[in-house]
């Protein structure tokens, strides 16, 4: 049996089957297809409904059952995620498990077409180290990404000392929904 | 003791909804590249991610996938799993199958071959060990015999393994 209790390994592992497979539309199509819209269906269908309301709700849960230390942040333009100690990217990096050029990105590959749907699009950027930010508007509301601090204060994972290591790729999508978009920029 | 376990998590035990996950790959995958390549999938993962528990029972034998099994199913939120061993044999008694169990409770559409990647990926794992794994049952409950490798030992009926649903 493949179980839970590493499940961040095998999904890290298949990720990098699947493109061997299919190549990034295989991948990209797994993100969307198995991830959003089977998976996390109960997540489509809350933001979906709710809006900013089902995205505090899902990820209140979600992230709490992961484990890892994060903050949410809901106002009535933004919701807003400060990742400061990923469950998940964690897990591959105590456990030495790489398989896949960037497993972060499987976030926006599942989140990006699930907020599209809904009417919203992101900007985020993760460093590769375990944190990582989004803010999530509706896509008719043009405002850039919040300055460092402007919404979450100290929890603001940007204001880390180690928010940009040294050597370390930091990726940045702006008012995205594609995993395909992103950019990338070495510190 | 080191754990049994290859990889560690800092939490006993696993979230229960990454089940939702495993299910919906199995169902992407075989609607992709059908039942075969489902099949090769699990052998992959089986052969490659799984290589560090092979070693291990290559090394320990049948005492290293008792051992292997304890502990796994302790990780796996909702397990009810007995695991028995004489020098012969190591047997899984799968009483309740957490992922089918969880599945279930969230009233999730199950992939009807769900339940044969226990086979295809226990098999790639126990091969290179010199053992191999036979299974009856399935959808729920099931009883998995690990044993070594001879040529007499008969091949893997599937039809003993139930659809999931």
């Amino acid at each position: 049996m493949i179980g839970v209790y590493d499940f961040n390994g095998h999904y890290e592992w298949t990720f990098a089957w699947l493109e061997a497979e299919g190549g990034p539309p295989l991948l990209r199509e797994y993100w969307d297809v198995a991830i959003h819209q089977d998976s996390q269906s109960h997540a489509a269908e809350l933001i979906r409904q709710k809006g900013f309301a089902g995205m505090q709700e899902y990820w209140g849960h979600t992230l709490n059952q992961e484990g890892g230390t994060h903050a949410t942040t809901a106002t009535e333009s933004v919701f807003r995620i400060d990742m400061h100690d990923c469950p998940s990217k964690g897990f591959l990096m105590r456990n030495q498990l790489q398989q896949h050029r960037d497993y972060c990105d499987h976030c926006i590959g599942w989140i990006g077409p699930l907020l599209r749907r809904a009417g919203f699009v992101i900007d985020h950027q993760h460093n590769h180290c375990g944190q990582c930010w989004w803010e999530m508007r509706r896509a008719t509301d043009a405002a850039p990404p919040s300055r460092p601090g402007e919404v979450t204060g100290a929890r603001d994972v940007r204001l880390r000392p180690d928010w940009k290591p040294k050597g370390a790729a930091l990726d940045t999508y702006s008012r995205a929904n594609d995993p395909a978009s992103k950019h990338s920029q070495q510190e | 003791m080191d754990s049994p376990l290859p990889y560690r998590d800092r939490r006993p035990q696993g979230a229960a909804d990454f089940y939702f996950a495993i299910n919906a790959t199995f169902r992407f995958i075989q609607d992709r590249l059908g039942l075969a390549g489902l099949r090769r999938y699990w052998t992959d993962l089986g052969t490659t991610y799984f290589a560090p528990v092979a070693t291990s029972w290559k090394q320990r034998g049948l005492a290293g996938v008792a051992a292997y099994w304890r502990a796994f199913f302790a990780a796996e939120p909702g397990a009810e799993v007995e695991v028995t061993e004489s020098p012969s044999v190591v047997t899984l008694n799968v009483k309740v199958c957490p992922a089918i169990r969880h599945l279930r409770e969230h009233h999730r559409q199950i992939a009807p071959t769900f339940c044969q990647h226990c086979y295809f990926v226990s098999e790639a794992m126990a091969r290179p060990a010199g053992l191999t794994v036979r299974i009856a049952g399935g959808n729920g409950s099931c009883c998995q015999t690990f044993a070594r490798r001879n040529d007499s030992t008969p091949t893997q009926d599937l039809t003993q393994i139930e659809e999931a649903g």
